[in-house]
């Protein structure tokens, strides 16, 4: 009987334990939660902040989960440190449990940048239920807020706030919106979408100061331009929490490094989620996607793994899907073309006044990226020929039309009969 | 396989069985197989017309929601409705040109076994040409008539004699929007000329030609053809005769008759009647010849000779099941290209006989006028020298058949409602007026395995006539209310309401009127002249308090007499949708809009209940218009 | 367990599934009422052409889902007793995570509704709708295990 940990109660770590036991129904799976919060859909706290969800929606695995599979939960409970030597984890409350194998899946937190003022009441990250629930605290005696950072976590607690009726600018030091996710023309599909609805986005610009006696009035940019507001979201990236790995030899970069099997360099002890670096092949390099599909995917193959079983992580993939306002945009792989490199291909479609955009990015035949605003219907596709790397000079021609999908492909890929339905008189190769 | 939930009545369920029992496949088991029948079609927004295509439009709004060429569902549906009306004009259009040719070699002297019948008739249609009758020769006065009747067909500009029995109201909104038809194949011409891809895309236009093209059929085509053949054949006056399938005879030669045009059946009835013949059918053991007839050509001899009406559209293949038919004689429209494989189960023989209308598997004898006699008495004695190969353990007739009364023309109507002394139309305006007779609705056109249960046509009549609405008929939809017993004095004080029972009493009629066949809704319109002639309920048509309905309506012809009708300025029900329902505009044009053109419009209602409702709403909305007395008898 | 199969042999790409699938899920199941309706039912299986061949593209209900593994409200779950992937409506935001995932494109999101369009093989009405609005018998349903062996290429 093995005693498995998993440190995080969330995409990756759910995954984890529900691969474990569908393999092993009898030994003891323990989970560990900073937060005290049942495990909930962290994408969803966007929504329940703009009143689209109430709370009881954004449960992702109610308690009978816990029950029913037999597995241990320990909320509001932060591991602190890791002693790979005596293969135990110490808690901040001193209390230690030991494991057979350990999953690190604790995610990421928000950067603070250093502006001045930035320690301030009512500043906030946009990353738990905790900060969602004090932001609504607030709203009833906002009028004004801005938020820092043109990301999707920027952007969608703008959409938050504004569906609230508060008055939002969106501060971005970059040229334009969603600068990790979209390229120039696509982002700025988004910027017409959300200023059409009221959301002010002013770019190429920081914030410098916080201005405020102990309670937030306005903010200062670096033009030196200052905006009356009371609420600030932090948009500005995450950085994963591996602050418990400090001591040990466990490699890490800007997360934990992982290996094919998802496993770090000590072979007991697997990483996933926001915390964990994979190889993303749109990259060529390890990187962190941070992102619930991947962190669920990953989850599952380390659950395996642990569990005995021999998977093969093939690495990871930016994935991206959001929607505003009714224009849907999906971002997969990279966008990023590297200056002077010869090989790299890019195909385009462009409509502006039906706010129609495609973009595919092609490195030697091979699709590293794609970009869809307004018609989102076979991304999918897409996403399966940069993973399973699918050479498209077949079929190269036919890539933005709106015709094409999975029948093109249909003679590249390879398929387990076990994917339910399928087509007789497919061509055998 | 789906359930078989089709009704219908009783012979038709019990040869339905035995078709079963043999494995013969009939209309019913493929109009199942081609269940669902596709969407696109349904809704009228599938397009053929060109090898761009063909087009479909995405009624749900994602995919294409044009053609190649450009063309948006109205102007796809429209056009595909123009070819339509033009295809089911063309049929009526060819038929009178048909009986028209026959005039002509009547006249002189070459039609063997044909004659002018109704020689006064043929002054009162000359004299509608123009044709001065004093003092001239019978032949002659047909031959001036026939070559006239020839050069309105090929008439280019001008407008047909026979639309200027309209009332004025009616011509000036027909002259006024161009839709009075400038000559009778010219119209048919340029709707397939306006539904290339590329000429006329605009659906209203579209649709005005339509409608000029239906008029081109309801006041031309068709009203030659009726006048024509009562000129012809006579003029009828009630006759009582059997409807359904029971009129076939174990024990004599059963001919059936099967098609559209007079010209066929009238020489075969005769020469059934012939006493050599009869002699000949005795010798082979047969007690007589019995002969009977199936869809309008049977009507045509039913009205005009007492023949037996064997079954209608519907029935057509059961008609051969029975085993007991010798021969199928047929010319054309509405016989289904199956009938020879079935009549090769059985030792029946089928005889095509019309230069257009070819079906392998038939003997093909071509009917010529020229030797009308000598090739009639030819067929039947083949159906004779067929009668001893009849394998008597295979026949089953069904009991069921009906008596019935048909035959009123205009002209009879006229004589019935005058009494002795006088022709006149005035008791029906009276009864009108002083509400015992709410209105008059026709109940015409086809019958269609996709109703699956087999009685609108007599749900609809029985309601109508409950709410004191006469009802007049043509078609399939009379046979089929005939073989219910509906088309019988006894009807009236079965199911009408009081104030239409105490109008037959008084007339001595029923209270359905059977007319005819289809291009005998023609006297419809020449009754409707009449009404307004005689005044009191309405000045024009589409001021008078009638509506029509085709319940179960499957042949273009159909759609075409429909159009006549709402050109004419009359409500037209059907009860299954035109396919156009995937193209809005047209919709609302076909169902709404085009009354404020001709008074006339579209709708459609499945439900015979709910048909009858639209139509009596109609009514009681007309006659509030005219200020007529509320009805005698309210429901 | 019944599966949808596709002779694309028989495929003429007339698309009467979409019409009769969208009618299915439609409110009032009736076409001429149906293409009236506020919002419009989408067909939840696509025809696509490829080459000289049309292939009817709708939700597999894979055994191993990728749009479950991406759902991040929950919504969609694999129920192993039906072998079918489930959506439930009120879980669901419409972030169109699943749209992404998808390797057959097989969902497609509706923006007014904010619902994935995907297939759900009919569940309540016993016969997906779509085998029989097939004019030529393309779409094939039954058990897995009836298919003659060799029928799907076991390509790796």
């Amino acid at each position: 009987m093995k005693q498995y940990i998993i440190i995080g109660n969330s995409a990756a770590g759910i995954a984890a334990v529900e691969a474990i036991r569908q393999r092993d129904k009898e030994s003891k799976v323990t989970v560990f939660s900073d937060e005290d919060y049942p495990a909930y859909c962290r994408c969803l706290i966007s929504y329940y902040l703009a009143a689209d969800i109430k709370e009881d929606k954004i449960v992702y695995r109610p308690e009978s989960f816990y029950k029913e599979n037999n597995i241990e939960l320990f909320l509001n409970k932060k591991v602190s440190r890791i002693d790979p030597k005596k293969n135990r984890v110490i808690c901040e409350d001193k209390t230690q449990f030991t494991y057979d194998a350990l999953l690190i899946a604790t995610g990421a937190s928000p950067k603070f940048p250093d502006t001045q003022g930035i320690k301030k009441r009512g500043v906030f990250g946009f990353r738990t239920i905790k900060d969602t629930k004090e932001i609504a605290g607030l709203l009833p005696v906002t009028k004004a807020a801005c938020v820092l950072g043109g990301g999707l976590i920027g952007l969608k607690a703008a959409y938050g706030l504004k569906k609230k009726g508060v008055d939002v600018k969106v501060i971005i030091k970059s040229k334009q919106v969603l600068s990790q996710m979209l390229d120039f023309e696509a982002a700025g599909f988004v910027q017409r979408k959300l200023e059409e609805n009221g959301i002010e986005v002013i770019l190429g610009q920081d914030a410098a100061e916080i201005i405020g006696n102990g309670d937030i009035k306005a903010v200062k940019l670096d033009s030196g331009k200052a905006f009356e507001s009371s609420l600030i979201v932090v948009g500005k990236g995450v950085s994963p929490n591996i602050d418990l790995i400090k001591e040990t030899q466990i490699k890490f970069n800007a997360g934990l490094i992982a290996d094919n099997s998802l496993k770090t360099n000590i072979p007991n002890i697997y990483t996933a989620g926001d915390c964990a670096e994979t190889f993303d092949a749109t990259l060529g390099r390890h990187t962190i996607n941070a992102l619930w599909p991947v962190a669920v995917e990953q989850g599952k193959v380390c659950g395996a793994n642990m569990a005995g079983d021999n998977l093969n992580y093939a690495g990871s993939v930016g994935m991206n899907s959001i929607e505003f306002f009714g224009l849907p945009v999906i971002s997969l792989g990279t966008y990023k073309v590297k200056e002077g490199e010869a090989n790299f291909e890019e195909l385009r479609f462009c409509n502006t006044k039906e706010n129609l955009y495609k973009k595919i990015i092609l490195r030697d035949n091979f699709i590293v990226g794609a970009l869809f605003v307004g018609n989102i219907g076979n991304s999918g596709v897409f996403l399966r020929m940069i993973r399973e790397r699918i050479n498209i000079s077949p079929f190269k021609d036919k890539l933005l039309q709106e015709s094409f999908g999975y029948p093109d492909i249909m003679d590249f890929v390879s398929e387990d009969i076990s994917y339910g339905d399928g087509y007789l008189n497919k061509k055998a190769t | 396989m789906s359930e078989n939930k089709f009704q219908g009545d009783a012979a038709t369920q019990e040869m339905r069985k035995i078709a079963q029992d043999l494995s013969i496949q009939t209309v019913w088991e493929r109009s199942l197989l081609q269940e669902p029948h596709c969407g696109f079609g349904m809704l009228g927004i599938c397009c053929k017309n060109c090898n761009l295509g063909p087009c479909r439009i995405d009624p749900f709004g994602e995919g294409a929601q044009s053609g190649v060429c450009g063309a948006d569902a109205d102007i796809i549906a429209a056009r595909n409705l123009l070819r339509h009306i033009a295809a089911g004009a063309g049929c009526h259009n060819d038929h009178g040109r048909e009986i028209v040719k026959v005039l002509n070699l009547v006249a002189q002297n070459k039609a063997q076994g044909y004659m002018i019948n109704d020689a006064e008739k043929l002054k009162r249609i000359a004299q509608e040409y123009g044709i001065k009758t004093d003092g001239k020769e019978v032949s002659k006065i047909a031959q001036e008539l026939a070559e006239r009747l020839s050069l309105e067909y090929g008439q280019q500009e001008g407008e047909l004699v026979l639309a200027q029995r309209a009332p004025k109201k009616q011509k000036d909104i027909w002259r006024k929007n161009n839709l009075m038809p400038r000559g009778i194949d010219r119209e048919v011409t340029e709707a397939l000329a306006r539904t290339n891809m590329g000429v006329d895309n605009d659906y209203r236009s579209l649709m005005m030609h339509g409608m000029r093209v239906a008029l081109s059929d309801g006041w031309g085509g068709s009203m030659i053809a009726t006048e024509l053949s009562d000129i012809l054949f006579s003029s009828p006056e009630p006759l009582q005769a059997k409807a359904n399938l029971g009129v076939l005879k174990e024990d004599q030669v059963n001919i059936i008759v099967h098609g559209h045009v007079p010209v066929l059946s009238d020489a075969i009835a005769t020469a059934s009647a012939d006493p050599e013949l009869i002699k000949l059918a005795k010798e082979k053991g047969a007690n007589g010849i019995n002969l009977a007839g199936i869809c309008c050509t049977a009507l045509e001899v039913l009205i005009r000779k007492g023949v037996n009406v064997a079954g209608n559209f519907l029935q057509q293949e059961l008609a051969i099941i029975t085993g007991a038919v010798d021969l199928m004689i047929v010319d054309l429209q509405c016989i289904m290209p199956s009938l020879p494989d079935i009549a090769h189960c059985f030792h029946t023989k089928i005889v095509s006989t019309n230069p257009r209308a070819h079906f392998p598997g038939s003997e093909y004898i071509e009917f010529k006028e020229e030797k009308g006699t000598d090739i009639a008495k030819q067929i039947v004695r083949m159906a004779i020298e067929n009668y001893p190969k009849r394998d008597k353990s295979r026949v089953h007739i069904p009991k069921e058949s009906q008596d019935l009364i048909g035959g009123f023309s205009t002209e009879y109507i006229f004589k019935m409602l005058g009494g002795k002394y006088r022709f006149t139309f005035k008791p029906l305006n009276d009864g009108i007026s002083a509400g015992r007779i709410r209105g008059v609705a026709g109940v015409v056109g086809c019958d269609n395995p996709k109703m699956k249960s087999g009685g609108t046509h007599i749900a609809l009549v029985k309601e109508l006539i409950k709410n004191d609405v006469l009802v007049v008929q043509t078609g399939c939809a009379a046979t089929a209310c005939a073989k219910e017993g509906l088309l019988t004095p006894e009807a009236a004080f079965k199911y009408a309401g009081r104030g239409l029972q105490e109008i037959c009493a008084a007339v001595g009629c029923p209270p359905i009127l059977h007319l005819g066949p289809c291009v005998d809704n023609s006297r419809i319109l020449t009754a409707c002249c009449e009404m307004v002639k005689e005044g009191g309920i309405g000045a024009s048509l589409d001021e008078l308090p009638v509506a029509g309905a085709a319940p179960e309506w499957m042949s273009e012809k159909a759609i075409a007499i429909g159009w006549y009708f709402v050109a004419s300025g009359a409500l037209v029900v059907f009860g299954l949708p035109y396919p156009l329902y995937g193209a809005k505009k047209l919709t609302k044009f076909v169902m709404d809009e085009v009354e404020e053109v001709t008074g006339g419009r579209w709708a459609f209602e499945s439900d015979p209940i709910k048909m009858a409702r639209i139509m009596i709403e109609h009514i009681d909305k007309k006659r509030k218009a005219l200020n007529l007395k509320p009805m005698m008898y309210q429901q | 367990m019944k599966q949808l199969y596709y002779d694309v042999k028989k495929c003429l790409g007339c698309k009467s599934c979409e019409i009769a699938c969208a009618l299915a899920h439609s409110v009032s199941s009736d076409l001429f009422k149906a293409i009236k309706e506020e919002i419009l039912s989408l067909p939840r299986k696509k025809v696509i052409s490829s080459k000289d061949k049309n292939y009817p593209v709708s939700c597999r209900h894979c055994k191993d889902p990728k749009c479950v593994d991406a759902c991040m409200a929950a919504a969609l779950v694999y129920d192993k007793e039906k072998g079918m992937v489930l959506h439930d409506e009120k879980r669901c935001v419409g972030c169109w995570m699943c749209v992404m995932v998808c390797p057959y494109g097989a969902i497609r999101p509706n923006i007014k509704t904010k619902i994935p369009v995907r297939c759900d093989k009919c569940k309540d009405k016993g016969e997906p709708t779509c085998v029989k609005a097939c004019p030529t018998g393309a779409i094939i349903w039954q058990e897995e295990i009836a298919l003659p062996a060799g029928t799907l290429s076991e390509k790796r």
